[in-house]
């Protein structure tokens, strides 16, 4: 019998495994595949193998490196105050006692609008004569300097950040809101009969409690942060320079796009591909190691 | 007998449907272009009721991308035009098919060649034969907002830029800034079409983007360099007249919103106007004026033109191939149409030869630059070459990196690029 239910089990998951084999395994197991051919997009001619040489000319190519650390930058940039913002306005909104619901809502919001209207959002704001330059100028009593959000280096990439985190720091919040909301409330209440302070109960009942809540969020929009691409790729299009966010992402849509050249394309997406399963493998390892029972 | 002509209707009606040719036509967006084309499918499948034409647009900048990653898997359209310097791999790598001469009616190359102006069809013109038609040829002269010339005391007839150091002098006294940010440019350029106003700068000065043999790429170092350091100047770091992050002042010119005065466009603006903005449009408050040179300028070099052809896939069946040839020819055989109503020059003779042009607004203008103008540098890494020479201006611009650290990083590059290519 179940043996009988087993197998039945099997075959309703068949679809899934279908899809999976066709649209996910299928282009992974070919941009493997394809990263060690030299092979022009529109070319007719077959793929000239080429061994490893893709990957010896990553290694050494300086815009390679330059892409690792746009993405190293972006990614640690944005997930770490990701993570701690998130965290506080989650710790913020389940103590409120009304407006719970607005707030989830309104922090949730930006994360529903699409990427690529979001980018041409701020794209006006930090226009020269657009609302950031504005800001800062009231916020530092200064008049009609510009901040250079979209040519001076740093501040291009503080750019990308603010869109980026502004984006899913409310989808994070509500991650954190649901984890916090799973602690039991029994657990909560011995504390304060115990006389811990709302900061103690936080410090040492919430957070130890929320680690792996804490660790699925970190790992996740570290992960989210090395796939990024739609931000830098607009703003790009919008006037500013490329170097400082040319993030892999965007250097493995240029190479594969603009230079045609699909083999070299699919070896820096099989490095991302590793970087990010290095970053799940360690979720796994220490997720593993933290779990936490009532 | 009833039931015979019934049989025989039905297989005539399956043979109809059997016999019929689809063509699939991807084209960029243009609003005034599509009513146009659209009446000419209407008009073209009256005559030929066996042909059914699918017209597709993308906006401009994604056309590239849907097409290459269509053609790549063998699934691109039977017809489709983008800009030369990108079609230019769909050529080299026989990706497109060669003009049919009998769906033109025509005999031999040179009676096509005779049908246009001397040299428009060079840049589709690849081992002999000929791989596209032009549906427009688009040089840039600059657009002037007279009002707020003579705002300042200029006279727009006689004080507009004749040279860039022109520019530079009348774009400082037409900015208007709020501190360090521009409120309103004098000028702006055209970017990151670098290969279309940039390299020209370069060869007015002796400069050039490859050697004559093609092996090395940028000529001139004095050449590149002054220019380099005229940029440097232009940007937020220099005078402060304009900059790459600036919204395109093309658009900002169609608003009259006191925003920019002068912009570097084609002769398709002058339709933009009229469609965006029809009571500038008919103001009289705007005009057309010669792209500038250097004032020692070597060479009278003018904006490099660049083209849109229409091509027709080599994967599509051949009778795919002739129909859509036929169906080219009848949409080009109309350019007083393409030039009223849209605003595109294509280059044929019939059409620059006609009252039409001659009496179109500025068309002197365009004509006179573009016979001292040159298409824009076609290579199949041309847009990577676009990207870096980006980088190297847009370097002096914004940061604080020379002309000659710049050049030095665009030469070692470009002609890096050169040799792996090779």
């Amino acid at each position: 019998m179940e043996r009988k239910k087993a197998i039945w089990g099997f075959v309703f998951t068949i679809p899934a495994i279908v899809f999976f084999l066709i649209f996910d395994f299928y282009p992974v197991a070919n941009a493997f595949w394809m990263s060690f051919f030299k092979k022009d997009l529109l070319s007719l001619n077959p793929p000239k193998f080429i061994g490893f040489k893709n990957y010896t000319y990553l290694f050494t190519s300086e815009a390679f490196w330059n892409s690792v650390k746009a993405t190293a930058i972006f990614t640690f940039g944005t997930f770490v105050p990701m993570v701690l913002v998130s965290l506080a306005l989650a710790a913020l909104i389940i103590t409120r006692k009304r407006f719970q619901k607005f707030l989830q809502m309104a922090y949730y919001s930006p994360a529903v609008l699409s990427s690529v209207v979001a980018a041409m959002i701020w794209l006006l704001m930090f226009d020269p004569r657009g609302l950031a330059n504005q800001f800062l100028n009231y916020f530092f009593n200064t008049y009609g300097v510009d901040y250079h959000w979209l040519s001076n280096e740093n501040m291009l990439r503080l750019a990308t950040i603010i869109v980026y985190f502004w984006k899913y720091v409310g989808y994070f919040t509500v991650i954190f809101i649901s984890g916090m909301a799973s602690i039991p409330r029994s657990i909560h209440e011995a504390a304060i009969v115990d006389g811990a302070s709302g900061w103690q109960d936080f410090r040492h009942i919430t957070l130890p409690l929320l680690k792996p809540t804490t660790l699925l969020v970190s790992v996740m929009s570290m992960i989210q942060c090395l796939k990024t691409f739609s931000t830098q790729y607009l703003f790009v299009q919008g006037g500013a320079p490329r170097g400082p966010i040319d993030v892999i992402t965007l250097n493995i849509y240029n190479t594969a796009i603009r230079d045609h050249q699909i083999g070299r394309a699919s070896a820096m997406s099989v490095i991302l591909f590793f970087v990010i399963m290095f970053f799940t493998y360690l979720q796994f390892r220490v997720s593993r190691s933290e779990e936490v029972s009532y | 007998m009833k039931k015979f002509f019934v049989a025989l209707s039905l297989l005539l009606v399956i043979l109809s449907f059997a016999a019929k040719v689809e063509l699939v036509f991807w084209t960029h967006e243009d609003p005034n272009r599509t009513p146009l084309e659209e009446g000419y499918i209407k008009e073209f499948q009256k005559m030929y009721p066996n042909v059914e034409i699918k017209r597709v647009t993308y906006p401009s900048d994604k056309i590239k991308e849907v097409l290459l990653t269509a053609f790549a898997a063998r699934k691109g359209p039977d017809i489709f035009n983008i800009e030369i310097q990108d079609e230019y791999p769909y050529i080299v790598n026989e990706r497109v098919a060669p003009v049919n001469l009998n769906a033109l009616g025509l005999k031999s190359y040179n009676d096509l060649k005779n049908q246009y102006l001397e040299g428009s069809l060079d840049a589709v013109t690849y081992k002999g034969k000929i791989y596209g038609l032009p549906l427009e040829l688009t040089n840039w002269c600059i657009f002037i907002n007279k009002k707020y010339f003579r705002d300042v005391g200029l006279d727009p007839e006689k004080d507009y830029p004749k040279t860039w150091e022109d520019m530079v002098r009348i774009s400082e006294k037409l900015v208007i800034r709020d501190g360090q940010i521009i409120k309103r440019r004098g000028f702006d350029f055209r970017y990151p079409y670098y290969l279309t106003f940039f390299v020209p700068m370069v060869e007015q000065l002796g400069g050039a983007l490859f050697s004559a043999d093609g092996k090395t790429a940028i000529i001139n170092d004095n050449a590149w360099i002054r220019v380099l350091d005229f940029m440097k100047q232009w940007g937020p770091n220099g005078k402060n007249l304009g900059s790459p992050t600036y919204t395109a002042a093309r658009k900002e010119f169609n608003k009259d919103n006191n925003t920019v005065v002068m912009c570097e466009s084609g002769l398709y603006q002058i339709d933009r106007i009229r469609t965006e903005n029809p009571a500038f449009y008919n103001s009289n408050e705007w005009m057309v004026v010669p792209w500038p040179v250097f004032k020692n300028a070597v060479r009278d070099v003018k904006s490099n033109y660049y083209g849109h052809y229409y091509m027709v896939n080599a994967e599509s069946s051949k009778e795919e191939q002739e129909w859509a040839w036929r169906f080219i020819n009848f949409m080009l055989s109309h350019p007083q149409d393409y030039l009223v109503k849209v605003g595109l020059i294509q280059p044929r003779k019939d059409l620059i030869e006609s009252d039409v042009f001659k009496n179109y607004p500025y068309s002197d203008v365009f004509l006179e630059d573009m016979e001292k103008a040159h298409i824009v540098p076609l290579h199949p890494q041309g847009p990577q070459i676009e990207q870096l020479i980006r980088e190297a201006v847009e370097s002096v611009m914004l940061t604080n990196t020379s002309s000659r650290d710049a050049l030095n990083t665009l030469k070692r590059k470009v002609n890096d690029l050169l040799k792996e290519e090779q």
